[in-house]
């Protein structure tokens, strides 16, 4: 674990919060972003995510 | 009093960005001339809306080349008129007022928006360009139909685009013994300041009269059409009056004799 | 440990614990009526007719934004001023007072509403919280929210008079800044509530029940707004207290400047409500030159929640500094990130920054044509009261309601997860909100579906707009019942102790750093009144001249026409020039 639970769930949170904001960004920039791509980044986005914080043997850091 | 130098430097960044707003919403309004609905017009007796010269018969008026003015009653839970159509290319002023309770006037997705609330009239002035159609919406709650509320607004071409009307009155009911004729009494109202050239063409029965008019800009010309009752032959005759896109109609019966005039003398006056 | 507040005054944590105990009920019934909404107008699921929408509606509103609010907040307040005062109420029985008038006035008002649902009973009130006139609501509804109001009233005197006692003990001292903060937004609080209590009082109520025939709408209206965005500030200021007072400490560090706080609630009483009109720019029989002295005086509102966002940032750098924090941006690592208190308080903040952004294109007196009461303005809504304010509530319950009952909170990580939740249900939610409102769908309806023409979505569809609502609403419910259930729990985890103790460390720069002048409260207020009198008093006057008091058919009083038109020509030929 690189990271403590409640860190990992914070990331998790914000993750989903930029993607959806992102989007609408995006789509002012006439960049439109399709509803099952969205979707599919965020998983991708999360499953990356998890991997990046199981796969590790560092202690997590708690200060 | 002590104030760190970040938060100085942070409040004259935030009195830079106040006043830059302020500064952008007035160059809006002076430079852009985006005005806002303000108080303009007096008020009225929203009770007595029918006797207003403008609110009697809600509709779009012609004022002047490419200006119009239109008149919106908003009530539970309809706009009046309904659609509301103006031709491309124009300038229209908007004079809003409600019925009953409060009530907005909200072309979907466009800045023209404003309340309607009852004893006060709201003014824009809009300007169209292309041929659209528009839904309008009731934005401000107004009871329980307030979800029904809606109505269209309709930009047209030029060429599709007039303020004609048109109005028969014929009798129903025409006695041979009388030796009576069936008349057809015609207005053509032109609401546009251009002259109108155009045909009126009516029909009874097998009958066909037509005639070609110019219709003076923003008046109403008006005509009758008359066949002998006795041509037609006893039975029901359908008439129907057309003017360009407008047309009228209805029945007139032929009688030998009619036979409740005496009780139909009490004022009853058959329109 | 066992330095926490109820060990220090049991009584005063009794009532407290009673407040938020009314708050939470509030708050659990308003989030069903919120979920209902969600779903019924997306159209994903209606069990209800869309007649009976508006009555939810008006549940929603009152409940949430009266009720949960209020109740939160004069717990809160009553907990800062013991707890920085070191002191109990004069007299008890008083204080119970006005709490029961408060739960009177709510109860009267919930049955007006709730009573829409039957009708076995003929009362009903599905007027929303804004009661516009010539909607008409049951009369018990606008007795309910007089009574309520009276309750407030009551609640702000005792904490004066609490103050004045202390103030007798302590001569010369100045005012602990919590109380600074309670006895400032009172102040604002008194001098705004005038307006609805007027516009109850001497306009709907007699209408209400038939005493005079008629009223005048816009007039009406207008008082209605000359309270209705103050009591914004109502709402936020005690989740600013807590921003101020909880989360530096939450933070572990102590508050960066009391001087800054304490400016920032005096440009609240002063600013707070000459903006009112701001809600109306589209409304007829407004002069544009009003409508635009209330534009710019809402843009200078952005000041004190500037400097706040300054100080509440500050203070938390300072704290992660403390625990050890490093680099530019590497000390936000050392937040207590796993503490759901500080998490929720710092997201709150965060979704109120945002929120305050979109406050400004409301503001905007031209730019808000495009989005007036259309679906984005309860977007607005919910990421201010919503979330800044809800949130914070909720978060700062996960520190407050330990130290109310002296039971440990159960269940850190399951909060921690329900701040959490409510940040992604809040932003897919609004950001839905949003995107419908540019559009140009509108709010407070059961059906934005019509038969005559579709939104025209610039990027998605409808379809994808409604989804995301709804899941946004439903995660909000499923995070608020998450809260409930917590703090249910917590007030029977007894055999437990809090892990914090009560004290809240004193600030980096403290109140001698500021001149005294700052606590010269009847200074602010006759500033403030002189602000308000600016503002109001000619537009007021030109709604009853142009209407009358009680509508358009009643002749206005002679004495006001000719003084005042003349003054609002002079005003309207100075600022011709400016808006033209």
């Amino acid at each position: 674990m690189r990271l403590t639970f409640p860190r990992l769930l914070l990331l998790v949170a914000l993750l989903i919060v930029i993607l959806v904001e992102l989007r609408t960004v995006l789509a002012f920039f006439e960049i439109e972003l399709p509803f099952a791509a969205t979707i599919a980044i965020g998983i991708v986005g999360i499953v990356a995510l998890l991997l990046w914080a199981f796969l590790s043997n560092d202690a997590p850091s708690e200060r | 009093m002590k104030i760190h130098t970040y938060e100085k430097l942070w409040l004259v960044a935030a009195m830079v960005l106040i006043v830059g707003f302020i500064a952008t919403i007035t160059y809006g309004s002076v430079a852009l001339g985006i005005t806002m609905v303000g108080d303009q017009e007096d008020t009225i007796e929203p009770g007595e809306l029918g006797e207003d010269e403008r609110f009697d018969d809600p509709r779009v008026e012609q004022v002047g080349e490419n200006e119009y003015e239109a008149y919106v009653i908003a009530q539970t839970f309809i706009f009046q008129p309904d659609p509301i159509e103006v031709p491309e290319n124009s300038e229209v002023t908007f004079y809003v007022t409600a019925r009953d309770v409060i009530h907005s006037f909200s072309v979907v997705g466009t800045n023209t928006n404003t309340m309607a609330i009852p004893g006060e009239i709201s003014t824009m002035t809009v300007e169209f360009d292309e041929p659209d159609e528009y839904g309008i919406v009731c934005n401000e709650y107004c009871g329980s139909g307030h979800h029904n509320m809606e109505g269209e607004l309709h930009v047209l071409p030029e060429d599709e685009f007039d303020l004609t009307e048109l109005s028969v009155e014929a009798d129903d009911e025409v006695a041979l013994e009388d030796d009576d004729e069936v008349t057809l009494e015609i207005a053509v109202e032109n609401g546009q300041l251009e002259d109108l050239e155009t045909t009126i063409e009516a029909e009874i029965g097998d009958e066909t009269v037509t005639e070609d008019v110019t219709v003076e800009g923003d008046s109403t010309y008006e005509t009758t059409i008359s066949v002998d009752a006795a041509d037609l032959g006893e039975g029901d005759h359908d008439w129907s009056v057309t003017v360009d896109d407008y047309e009228e109609s209805g029945t007139v019966t032929v009688v030998d004799q009619l036979e409740d005039e005496t009780e139909d003398d009490g004022g009853d006056d058959d329109e | 440990m066992s330095n926490t507040f109820v060990d220090a005054f049991p009584k005063q944590a009794r009532l407290i614990r009673q407040a938020f105990l009314t708050s939470f009920v509030a708050l659990g019934v308003g989030a069903l009526f919120g979920l209902i909404q969600a779903l019924h107008r997306t159209d994903i699921f209606r069990p209800i007719e869309s007649t009976t929408y508006y009555t939810v509606l008006t549940g929603h509103g009152v409940f949430l934004v009266i009720s949960f609010t209020i109740f939160f907040l004069v717990g809160v307040y009553q907990w800062a001023v013991t707890e920085s005062l070191e002191r109990e109420p004069v007299d008890m029985r008083f204080t119970w007072g006005w709490y029961g008038l408060m739960v009177l006035g709510t109860l009267l008002a919930a049955f007006a509403i709730l009573a829409g649902f039957t009708d076995a009973i003929d009362v009903s009130a599905d007027v929303l919280f804004t009661f516009y006139a010539p909607l008409q609501g049951h009369p018990l509804f606008y007795i309910g929210l007089v009574v309520f109001v009276v309750g407030t009233w009551l609640a702000g005197a005792d904490w004066f008079r609490t103050w004045w006692a202390w103030k007798g003990d302590n001569p010369g001292k100045r005012i602990p800044l919590p109380t600074f903060m309670v006895l400032t937004t009172m102040i604002m609080w008194y001098i705004s509530s005038i307006g609805v209590a007027v516009a109850i009082l001497a306009f709907i109520l007699p209408w209400s029940i038939g005493l005079v025939e008629s009223i005048n709408p816009t007039l009406t209206r207008t008082l209605f707004w000359y309270f209705g965005h103050p009591v914004v500030y109502f709402w936020l200021l005690p989740a600013y207290l807590l921003w101020y007072i909880l989360l530096p400490k939450l933070s572990g560090g102590r508050l960066f400047s009391d001087p800054l706080a304490r400016v920032v609630f005096i440009l609240f009483i002063l600013l707070s409500t000459p903006v009112g009109i701001h809600h109306q720019y589209l409304d007829p029989g407004i002069a544009e030159g009003f409508k635009f002295i209330a534009m710019t005086n809402t843009m200078f509102l952005l000041l004190p929640s500037l400097l706040t966002a300054f100080t509440v940032v500050a203070s938390m750098e300072h704290g992660a500094r403390q625990r050890g924090g490093e680099g530019y941006f590497g000390w936000l690592k050392s937040l207590p990130w796993r503490e759901p208190a500080f998490t929720g308080m710092a997201l709150a903040g965060l979704v109120f920054a945002f929120g305050g952004f979109t406050g400004i294109v409301n503001a905007g007196m031209n730019i808000n044509y495009l989005v007036h009461n259309s679906l984005w303005v309860p977007g607005h809504i919910h990421t201010q009261v919503g979330t800044a304010v809800a949130l914070t509530f909720m978060a700062g319950s996960y520190w407050l309601v330990p130290q109310l009952t002296g039971n440990r909170l159960v269940g850190r990580s399951v909060a921690l997860f329900q701040v959490l939740l409510w940040f992604v249900g809040i932003i897919f939610m609004t950001n839905s909100m949003y995107r419908g409102g540019l559009i140009g769908m509108p709010r407070r309806t059961a059906e934005p579906q019509y038969d005559g023409f579709d939104f025209e979505v610039a990027a998605g569809s409808v379809g994808e707009l409604n989804a995301q609502l709804a899941l946004g609403g439903v995660l909000l419910f499923l995070s608020t019942m998450l809260f409930l259930a917590l703090m249910l729990l917590t007030l029977f985890n007894h055999d437990s102790e809090p892990i914090d103790e009560r004290s809240i460390p004193r600030p980096l720069s403290g109140p001698e750093d500021s001149p005294p002048v700052l606590d010269n409260l009847k200074l602010w207020v006759a500033i403030a009144a002189v602000l308000v009198v600016l503002a109001y008093s000619i537009p007021l006057a030109s709604i009853v001249s142009r209407g009358g008091l009680f509508g358009p058919d009643v002749s206005p009083f002679p004495v006001f026409i000719e003084s005042i038109g003349d003054a609002r020509f002079v005003l309207e030929s100075i600022l011709a020039g400016i808006t033209r």
